[in-house]
């Protein structure tokens, strides 16, 4: 293949990669933004609704494209107990308790999936396995297709819901302002609810796309890539969206076209070497502003 | 039974040397021995976190300088074939300047951007090691570390154990000291309210380095001690695990207090070789994290402060007073 040929190569695995990040980032910013929390177990959401997927497909062989929905609902019930129960209790207190909260979260998810579903590599097999379309030169798998319009679509959807509906309005607003949401009667903490509930079905979202396109999966599958949501989200903003998709396409590219240039050991350390060098330059990140 | 706290204190600090000094002869078990001292290690591992954690820094990424300090240690004893118990020393000066490093690209950060690059701090130094120092380091598959004490020597075990009780009380009384001088008391200063340390004429930014390199300095003893007691070394030291741990004993001990990681360490290892005992694997993380949520949530200073919680708690019985907000 010619050298344009692996760089277009390099381009479409980054945008690949993307959008699994750009999912993740996207709901780490929304509940950041409306919650002003940290939390560090994120990706533990990304693989329980990997999991959630996988094992629905097992039992019962539907498309697994169609039960991204059932995943993405799931998450939603989870992430709910979890806001309620472990970080609403904690709300205010502090951002390190926050960071601590989700080492002891990443510690009991990781290991409960490794008791439920073993910590073996396991992989899903994509009706479309093996179906590519050419695009110029060069022949893009179908599931990457397929990957960034429902990622597109999920993204769009969001975007609806934040600026049409009345929840969307209302988290919106308390994202702006918490208090002055309380004070025009907004039930924050109902907010604060829905908003965690709908980062954790995006992660669940990000988290089937992702062993969808056959890529095998264990329990740690999540910790690394939620870490570099967050640093997405520190690159892109804080509490931006649009930051959050540029910052997790920028990522995707980053990391392959480190991978190809340094040898696939550099791709989870690149991120961080970014990451570090933008902090050094700029300690409120590429487009983020003083304040939490 | 009343006691002053301070001489709860005293008494215990007491009691604890003399049963660390004695425990030895209690049992004649090479498993427990060794169990004891790789604790220990840990205590000293915990320590150092926390003493990052007094100036109100949280690291995510420990394990890169427990790594560093272990690396760097073996490699120069390999090297000079100086005896361990001094390359610890050199090998822990390598992690105190790299912490000094990381620290000046962190001092400035928020409080979570901090964890984040410390975390992702320990993913690079251990793609380093593998990657472009593997020629020194051995890549994955790790080298062999001269032992503290050659298994020829007759006792060697009981030896070491009180070689390392040794680096360990010392590590803890220097904590004890630090955070008893200026430096201390800036440490704390920085950490309740950064903007009025500043105003009292405390740098913050050079007390905060200075906390990184102490609190690495001491990451990397406790991580040049185990290798040279365990006496092989991986790339697996930067793990995520040897990162979480300290934070969890410290967490579940009382973060910000000189008895908790030592409290904590000893009691979680208790709670882990009990539960290993009982046959669980991955079970015993999720009682360790259930454990860690709950004590975030209900007991937010630790284990060391449940003697005050339960008196307290008794106080309001024997009253019936309704429940007064203690802080």
């Amino acid at each position: 293949m010619d050298n344009l040929g692996v760089f277009l190569q390099i381009i479409f695995w980054g945008l690949y990669a993307g959008c699994i990040y750009i999912l993740l980032a996207t709901g780490l910013n929304l509940i950041f933004g409306v919650m002003k929390i940290v939390n560090f177990a994120h990706g533990e959401f990304l693989m329980i609704g990997a999991y959630i997927t996988a094992t629905i497909f097992f039992i019962s062989g539907i498309n697994p494209y169609l039960i991204i929905l059932l995943s993405m609902l799931a998450l939603i019930g989870i992430g709910a107990v979890i806001e309620r129960f472990c970080f609403r209790p904690i709300l205010g207190t502090g951002k390190l308790n926050e960071i601590f909260l989700s080492i002891g979260l990443i510690y009991i998810f990781q290991n409960g999936a490794a008791i439920i579903w073993t910590d073996e590599w396991q992989s899903v097999k994509s009706p479309y396995d093996g179906i590519s379309l050419p695009f110029g030169s060069l022949s893009v798998p179908l599931d990457y297709i397929l990957i960034m319009f429902f990622t597109a679509a999920i993204i769009c959807g969001l975007y609806l819901f934040l600026k049409k509906t009345t929840i969307g309005m209302q988290m919106r607003a308390t994202s702006q302002n918490r208090k002055g949401a309380m004070l025009v009667g907004i039930d924050v903490e109902r907010i604060d609810v829905i908003s965690f509930g709908l980062g954790c079905a995006l992660a669940a979202a990000a988290g089937t796309l992702w062993i969808v396109s056959g890529q095998i999966f264990n329990p740690y599958m999540g910790s690394i890539p939620a870490i570099k949501a967050f640093a997405i989200i520190i690159l892109g903003g804080l509490g931006s969206i649009p930051g959050a998709i540029i910052g997790g396409l920028l990522m995707g590219l980053a990391e392959n076209g480190a991978a190809f240039l340094l040898g696939g050991i550099w791709k989870d350390a690149i991120s961080f070497v970014i990451l570090i060098i933008v902090l050094v330059v700029r300690p409120t990140g590429l487009f983020g502003e003083k304040g939490d | 039974m009343h006691f002053k706290k301070d001489e709860m204190v005293k008494y215990g600090t007491v009691l604890a040397l003399v049963i660390a000094i004695t425990i030895p002869f209690a049992t004649d078990s090479m498993f427990i021995l060794n169990l004891l001292v790789l604790m220990l290690i840990f205590i000293i591992f915990a320590s150092a976190w926390n003493l990052l954690a007094f100036s109100g820094q949280g690291s995510l990424g420990h394990a890169a300088f427990f790594g560093i300090g272990a690396y760097a240690s073996t490699l120069i004893a390999a090297n000079s074939g100086m005896s361990p118990f001094i390359t610890i020393f050199l090998g822990a000066a390598v992690a105190a300047f790299v912490g000094i490093l990381i620290g000046l690209t962190c001092v400035r950060l928020k409080e979570w951007f901090l964890a984040m690059v410390t975390f992702g701090f320990a993913i690079i130094v251990q793609t380093l090691t593998v990657s472009v120092l593997a020629p020194i380091t051995g890549g994955w598959d790790g080298i062999a570390s001269s032992r503290l004490l050659s298994p020829s020597i007759p006792g060697y075990q009981l030896i070491e154990y009180y070689a390392v009780l040794l680096i360990t009380i010392a590590s803890v009384a220097a904590i004890w000291y630090i955070m008893k001088t200026r430096i201390g008391l800036a440490f704390l200063a920085i950490r309740e309210n950064e903007l009025e340390a500043r105003a009292a004429g405390i740098d913050p930014v050079r007390y905060r380095l200075l906390a990184f390199a102490l609190s690495a300095y001491l990451a990397g003893v406790a991580g040049a001690l185990q290798i040279h007691h365990i006496g092989y070394l991986t790339p697996e030291l930067y793990g995520v695990d040897n990162s979480f741990w300290p934070v969890t004993y410290v967490i579940l001990g009382g973060l910000g207090t000189l008895a908790g990681p030592i409290v904590g360490t000893i009691a979680l290892t208790i709670i882990w070789e009990g539960l290993k005992s009982t046959g669980l694997t991955f079970g015993r993380y999720v009682i360790v994290g259930v454990m860690l949520i709950l004590a975030i949530i209900f007991l937010p200073r630790g284990l060391v402060s449940l003697p005050e919680q339960v008196q307290g708690w008794l106080k309001r019985r024997k009253r019936k007073e309704p429940p007064s907000g203690t802080g």
